[in-house]
């Protein structure tokens, strides 16, 4: 970065030309970031200050969109099924990731067979769209007779569970479904974190005679750590963003039970057509990602040092 | 002995975390799957059975004539094969800046590109509505294209700006002192031995672009133009508990086209991933 390494790199191309400064080759992605991310973020703020509606083009600036949200017993409610469904999700992709990580790590170097077939098959639920997973799985809960789940629930005597019609148990059904949706990213992240651990370490602590828990809790955690908490912290932005599944598995229902915050913002702005009010839920997401975003900074900055 | 004993315990205990993961994951696709061949009477079925008794593509036959479905794979494979190129069109360069050219705030614009990531496509989708209906261009594809786009490149910079550090500056520096241009050494030299990176990160844009639901559907409302995602909600919402094995055929064809191309490049795409996860 000094002025030395950059009259070098002038040397270098023999000439002062125009490729020498960075800003045509980022002047594409500048431009499409500020008039497609930075533009609409402002004015979501700013809309979020208002009483605007969809349709109608007049509103005034006001703290009301804000002021009754905060009034609102719904806004509580639906803070507290997002908090549930973020905290159980994430909780849970990251235990059945690691767990899938290690086998499939471990598998790898005893060289076992079918371990290629599950690691394929734990990130298969990458690759389908969030609105079909949705789909798939409110079929899986289907509460009818005829209901895959319901069947083998009854057939093992826990009988019949009303998945997608008792509030809370829908927004169980609706974390189970995302612990399946996201489980592939946490695997994923933390194999490859996996494959940093100095094998060597392993095998002198397995020479010293240290258990396998040992290892575990000594040696291969403490090096994955950095690479859980930006899963953590990864997973933790998807699931509050999380609205394409929802929308199909229960659609917010039964009532506004299974209402997630992401969810929230698109019915009061595209239902109820307030968009002052939707503008207030959403800059909430907002505020969410970017405290998400400091805090993911925060920690690649300390684990590069 | 003891050491074997141990392998044996360990090799138990993985297969068994195998089996319970292939349930787990296989269970729901398998289900639908089976779903989209079985007959009414067959839905209808107590207890359900999990392989229908004659492979009856007549659903998928039926979804194909009577709905909107392979209006909507086309939908989908134009808008992502535009957003693959948009992107890389916009990211290469981007790539190459921050991972050849030394400038100021080098560190701190390559974080800022970042935060993009995490930003909910909700968040930006709301106001962009206005926006485009404002300027009649809602239902405008190449509206649409360009948030796909958006959405992609922040991902995409940080993947090309990685593969490009692990090449060596040699290779391009050589060109540069023999008095090439900057664009030229990229499109010459950088280029043609990113061709892997570049298939890999494509790979990502596109499976994720497949699955974009939200921009799309507060975008559009010209049926005619729904990509698949919008395309099935549509048809769920006129789907009873009697259509249930066409909507079934739908999901199973709007997963096919990611799904073949994950199990033939999973390999690629694993390395990618865990290269990209890696780096951050």
């Amino acid at each position: 970065m000094s002025r030395e390494t950059i009259g070098k790199s002038n040397r270098l191309s023999g000439r002062k030309g125009l490729g020498e400064t960075p800003i045509p080759w980022l002047a594409p992605l500048v431009i499409i970031l500020l008039t497609l991310f930075i533009y609409p973020m402002f004015d979501i703020l700013r809309l979020s200050f208002t009483n605007a509606r969809i349709g109608e083009t007049e509103y005034n600036y006001t703290f009301n969109s804000f002021l009754n949200l905060f009034q609102d017993s719904g806004f509580y409610a639906m803070l507290k099924v997002t908090a549930f469904f973020v905290f159980f999700s994430v909780v849970f992709q990251m235990v059945l990731g690691f767990i899938i990580a290690l086998s499939v790590d471990k598998g790898e170097s005893m060289n076992l067979r079918g371990t290629v077939f599950v690691r394929t098959v734990a990130l298969i639920s990458m690759v389908i769209p969030g609105v079909i997973i949705g789909i798939i799985w409110r079929m899986m809960y289907d509460e009818s007779p005829t209901g895959i789940l319901n069947y083998f629930l009854t057939l093992i005597g826990v009988g019949h569970v009303r998945f997608l019609t008792d509030p809370f148990i829908a927004v169980v059904s609706a974390t189970v479904a995302n612990v399946w949706r996201g489980t592939a990213q946490s695997m994923i992240l933390l194999y490859s974190g996996l494959k940093t651990v100095p094998g060597e370490t392993l095998e002198a602590a397995r020479v010293d005679g240290a258990s396998a828990a040992g290892r575990l809790f000594k040696i291969i955690i403490p090096s994955v750590m950095p690479v859980m908490l930006i899963n953590l912290i990864l997973n933790t932005i998807y699931t509050f963003n999380t609205f394409d599944m929802v929308m199909t598995l229960t659609g917010g229902g039964p009532g506004r039970s299974t209402e997630v915050l992401a969810l929230s913002a698109y019915t009061q702005i595209f239902q109820l057509l307030d968009l002052g009010r939707g503008s207030s839920v959403a800059v909430l997401l907002l505020l969410i990602n970017s405290i998400m975003a400091a805090v993911y900074f925060y920690i690649m900055k300390k684990s590069e040092v | 002995m003891k050491k074997k004993y141990n392998q044996t315990g360990a090799k138990v205990g993985i297969y068994l975390i195998y089996i319970l993961t292939s349930l787990f994951f296989l269970y729901p696709v398998v289900w639908v799957l089976s779903l989209s061949l079985k007959t009414v009477p067959e839905l209808f079925m107590v207890p359900p059975k999990i392989f229908p008794k004659s492979f009856n593509i007549e659903n998928y036959i039926f979804v194909i004539n009577n709905t909107q479905i392979l209006r909507n794979l086309w939908n989908s494979l134009y808008i992502v094969i535009c957003t693959v190129a948009g992107t890389l069109l916009i990211t290469l360069p981007a790539g190459y800046a921050f991972s050849r050219l030394k400038f100021k705030f080098k560190r701190s614009m390559m974080f800022g590109v970042l935060i993009f990531q995490m930003i909910s496509p909700l968040v930006i989708v709301i106001p962009l509505y206005r926006y485009f209906s404002q300027i009649n261009m809602t239902n405008s594809q190449v509206a649409l294209i360009l948030v796909y786009i958006a959405i992609s490149v922040p991902f995409a910079t940080w993947y090309i700006k990685g593969y490009l550090d692990t090449i060596p500056v040699q290779l391009d520096e050589a060109a540069l002192i023999d008095g090439c241009g900057r664009l030229k050494a990229l499109r010459k030299i950088l280029i043609p031995v990113t061709i892997p990176g570049i298939i890999s990160v494509s790979l990502l844009i596109a499976v994720n672009s497949w699955s974009q639901f939200v921009v799309p559907f507060i975008l559009l409302d010209d049926g005619r133009k729904f990509p698949i995602s919008v395309g099935l909600v549509n048809l769920q919402s006129t789907t009873e508990a009697v259509t249930t094995h066409y909507l079934a055929a739908a999901c199973v064809i709007g997963i096919l086209p990611t799904m073949v191309l994950f199990i033939i490049l999973q390999r690629f795409i694993v390395s990618a991933l865990t290269e990209g996860a890696v780096k951050g």
